[in-house]
C-alpha cells in the first residue's frame, strides 16, 4: 500500500486512541465508566448502536457478497424497524427506567439470581468467543492483502482499542464508535462516486448488466424455512432476532442505557430503524458496483493473494491454464457486455443478453475450478468472497481514499469490539465480581477491577483471533451453542414483562427454550438460524407460564415504564 | 427528535411512531421493488 494510504491509517489509529484517552475525565466513578452517568444525546448513542452492529465483516464480507449474490442479503433486516419500535415501548423504558447497569441484573429483581447469572453467564461465553472472531476476521484479510503476520493485523486492530476502552470506559466507546461511523459512511460513499466516475458505461447500462445476473433481486415472497434471505424469514425471523440482539444482548443494551432519558434512548433506537435497511442497501450496492466494473476491467482469477501465491507455487501449471482460459473467457464476456450496452432498445438487444449471460456463466465455471484448486491445495475454505472489496480498493481507488477504505474496515472492527469487550467487562463486574465475590467495595476498586478485565477479556480474545485458524471448529461450535439461546433469552424478557411468570418457571423455560433449539438445530439442520429464535422465544413464554406458579419469588410484577 | 405530547397514552406513542418508521421503509423498499422491476 502506499505510503499516503499508511499514514490515513496511522493518523486514524492514533487520533482514536488519544481521543478515547481525553474522554477518560469523568469516568472516576462506576456509572461514568459503565453508563457515563447517563448523560449522553440520543445522537451519540444512536451512532454508537449502529456503529457497534456494523463490523468489519459488513465492510468486507457484505459488500462481497453484493458483487457474488446481489441484493436479497438485505431481507435480513426487514424485521429490524418493527423491532425498535416494539423494544421502544417494552425493553427500553423497563432497562432505562429502573437503573440497573446490566440487562441481567434486571433479570435479579424482577426473578432471582440463577436466571441473572445463567443469562449473563451465557451472554460472557457466547460475547467472548465472538469477539475473538470479530478481530479474526478483518484481521486474516489484512494478514493475506498486506502479506504480514496475522498476530500483527490482529494487534494493529486489536491493542489500540483494548487501550482506549479500558481507559476511557463507555464515553470513550460511544464517541469513538460516533467518529467511526462517519469514517465508514464516508469510505463507502467514496467509492460509490468512485465507482461511477470510472465505470466504463453509462449508470443505466450499469444496471442493466447487474439485473440480467440477478444481482439486483431483493424480494423472495417465498415461505422456506431453510432459507435465510426470504422476505417472511426477514420479516418475521428477523424481527425475534432484532429483538433478541438489541433488547437482551448487553453489549447492545449498554449503548441505551447511557442516554440521557428514556425518550432519547428510543429515539437513538430509532435511528436504526429508520437508516439501516438503507445503509445495508447501499453496502449490497457497492459490491454490485464492483461486479459490474470488473466487467470491463479485469480481476484476479483468485482474491486471495495468499491462496494464488500457493496455487501458483504448488500447482502452477494447472492454475497457469486456467489463466489462459480464463483471460479469453474474459475478453469474450467484456465484449458481450459492451453489446448489451449498446444495443439498448434494439431487437437485437435480447440476444445480446443472452450471449453475455452465456459468458458470465463461462467465467464463473472457470472461476468455480480455481477455487477448487485453491482448496485442495491450501486444505482450507477460500471465502474469497471476503477479499473482492479490499482488492477492488487497493488497485482501483485513488491514493488516499484506498486508505480512507481500509481505516474504515478497521474502524467497523474496533467499534463493534470496543462495545463487546466494555459489556463483557460491565457483566464480570456487577453480574459476578460484585454480586457475589465483594458485594461492598468503593468505585475506586470497581473501577480497577473492571480496567483489569478489560485489558484480560481484549488479551483473550486477541489470542482466540491470532489462532482463529487453529481454534475453527471450537469457534463454530460455540457460535453455534449461542444460536441455541438467544431467542431463549429473548423469552426470559418477554417473560419478565408478564405478571403472572415467576423465577423458577423462567429458569426452567430458558433451559427448556435451549434444549428444544438444540434439538431443531441437530433434528433440521436445514431450518435457517432465523427460526431458531423464534423457537426459543416461544418456547421459553409458553414453559414460563405453564410452569407460572413455581417459585419461592414474592416479585412484584413488572415496573411500569 | 420531537419529544411525543404529555398526555398521550404508551399504544398512541407506538402507533405514531410504528407508523412514521413503516412510512420511512415503504419508501425505501419501493426504491429496492423499483430496481426489480424494472431492471431484474
Amino acid at each position: 500500500m502506499h505510503p499516503v494510504n499508511w499514514a490515513i491509517v496511522v493518523v486514524y489509529l492514533l487520533w482514536v486512541v488519544i481521543d478515547g484517552i481525553r474522554k477518560s475525565k469523568g469516568t472516576d466513578t462506576i456509572s461514568g465508566y459503565f453508563i457515563a452517568d447517563k448523560s449522553l444525546a440520543w445522537w451519540v448513542v444512536g451512532l454508537s448502536v449502529m456503529a457497534t452492529q456494523l463490523s468489519a465483516v459488513t465492510m468486507i464480507g457484505t459488500t462481497g457478497q453484493g458483487a457474488t449474490d446481489g441484493l436479497r442479503f438485505v431481507q435480513l433486516y426487514f424485521g429490524l424497524p418493527l423491532a425498535m419500535v416494539i423494544l421502544g415501548v417494552t425493553l427500553v423504558p423497563l432497562l432505562h427506567g429502573s437503573g440497573v447497569y446490566t440487562a441481567y441484573e434486571y433479570l435479579e429483581r424482577r426473578f432471582d439470581a440463577k436466571t441473572r447469572s445463567l443469562t449473563a453467564f451465557l451472554f460472557l461465553l457466547s460475547r467472548g468467543m465472538s469477539c475473538g472472531t470479530i478481530i479474526a476476521a478483518p484481521g486474516v484479510v489484512l494478514s493475506a492483502i498486506f502479506g504480514i503476520p496475522l498476530a500483527w493485523s490482529v494487534a494493529l486492530i486489536g491493542v489500540p482499542t483494548v487501550l482506549y476502552t479500558m481507559v476511557g470506559g463507555v464515553q470513550a466507546v460511544a464517541w469513538a464508535d460516533v467518529k467511526q461511523m462517519v469514517l465508514i459512511v464516508v469510505a463507502l460513499l467514496s467509492i460509490v462516486v468512485v465507482l461511477v466516475l470510472q465505470m466504463p458505461v453509462s449508470p443505466h447500462d450499469a444496471l442493466e448488466i447487474a439485473g440480467a445476473t440477478g444481482r439486483l433481486q431483493t424480494f423472495d415472497f417465498s415461505f422456506n424455512l431453510d432459507d435465510t434471505y426470504t422476505f417472511w424469514s426477514g420479516v418475521i425471523g428477523g424481527t425475534f432476532l432484532m429483538l433478541s440482539y438489541f433488547g437482551t444482548d448487553q453489549s447492545q443494551v449498554q449503548r441505551y442505557l447511557t442516554a440521557r432519558s428514556v425518550n432519547e434512548a428510543k429515539s437513538s433506537l430509532l435511528m436504526s430503524a429508520y437508516w439501516k435497511i438503507p445503509l445495508q442497501a447501499l453496502v449490497l450496492l457497492v459490491g454490485v458496483g464492483v461486479f459490474v466494473y470488473y466487467q470491463f476491467v479485469r480481476p484476479p482469477l483468485l482474491y486471495n493473494p495468499a491462496h494464488e501465491e500457493v496455487v501458483l507455487a504448488e500447482a502452477g501449471a494447472t492454475y497457469d491454464d486456467l489463466q489462459q482460459r480464463y483471460a479469453t473467457a474474459f475478453t469474450l464476456r467484456e465484449t458481450a457486455a459492451l453489446e448489451v450496452a449498446a444495443a439498448e432498445a434494439e431487437p437485437s438487444a435480447d440476444a445480446a443478453m443472452q450471449t453475455f449471460l452465456a459468458r458470465e456463466a463461462d467465467i464463473q465455471e472457470i472461476r468455480g475450478e480455481a477455487l477448487a484448486l485453491a482448496e485442495e491445495v491450501t486444505g482450507e475454505p477460500s471465502r474469497d468472497v471476503n477479499y473482492i472489496i479490499p482488492r477492488f480498493v487497493l488497485s482501483e481507488l485513488p491514493i488516499g481514499l484506498a486508505g480512507l477504505f481500509i481505516a474504515g474496515v478497521i474502524a467497523a472492527a474496533m467499534s463493534s469490539i470496543s462495545s463487546e469487550l466494555n459489556s463483557l467487562a460491565t457483566t464480570s463486574v456487577i453480574d459476578f465480581y460484585r454480586r457475589w465475590v465483594r458485594p461492598e467495595a468503593t468505585d475506586t476498586h470497581y473501577l480497577a477491577v473492571s480496567k483489569g478485565a478489560t485489558a484480560l477479556w481484549g488479551t483473550f480474545a486477541c489470542i482466540v483471533a491470532t489462532y482463529a485458524a487453529t481454534l475453527g471448529s471450537l469457534i463454530e461450535v460455540v457460535n453455534r451453542f449461542g444460536s441455541f439461546f438467544y431467542g431463549s433469552i429473548l423469552g426470559v424478557f418477554l417473560l419478565a414483562m408478564m405478571p403472572r411468570a415467576r423465577g423458577t418457571g423462567a429458569f426452567i423455560g430458558l433451559i427448556i427454550g435451549m434444549a428444544s433449539v438444540a434439538a431443531v438445530t441437530f433434528g433440521a439442520p436445514s431450518i435457517s438460524f432465523l427460526w431458531h429464535n423464534v423457537i426459543g422465544a416461544v418456547v421459553v413464554v409458553f414453559v414460563g407460564l405453564l410452569f407460572g406458579g413455581l417459585g419461592s419469588d414474592e416479585t412484584a410484577p413488572a415496573p411500569e415504564a | 427528535m420531537t419529544e411525543p405530547p404529555a398526555h398521550e397514552s404508551p399504544r398512541a406513542v407506538f402507533r405514531r411512531t410504528l407508523a412514521r418508521v413503516l412510512a420511512v421503509q415503504i419508501v425505501s423498499l419501493a426504491l429496492l421493488g423499483l430496481l426489480q422491476i424494472v431492471y431484474g
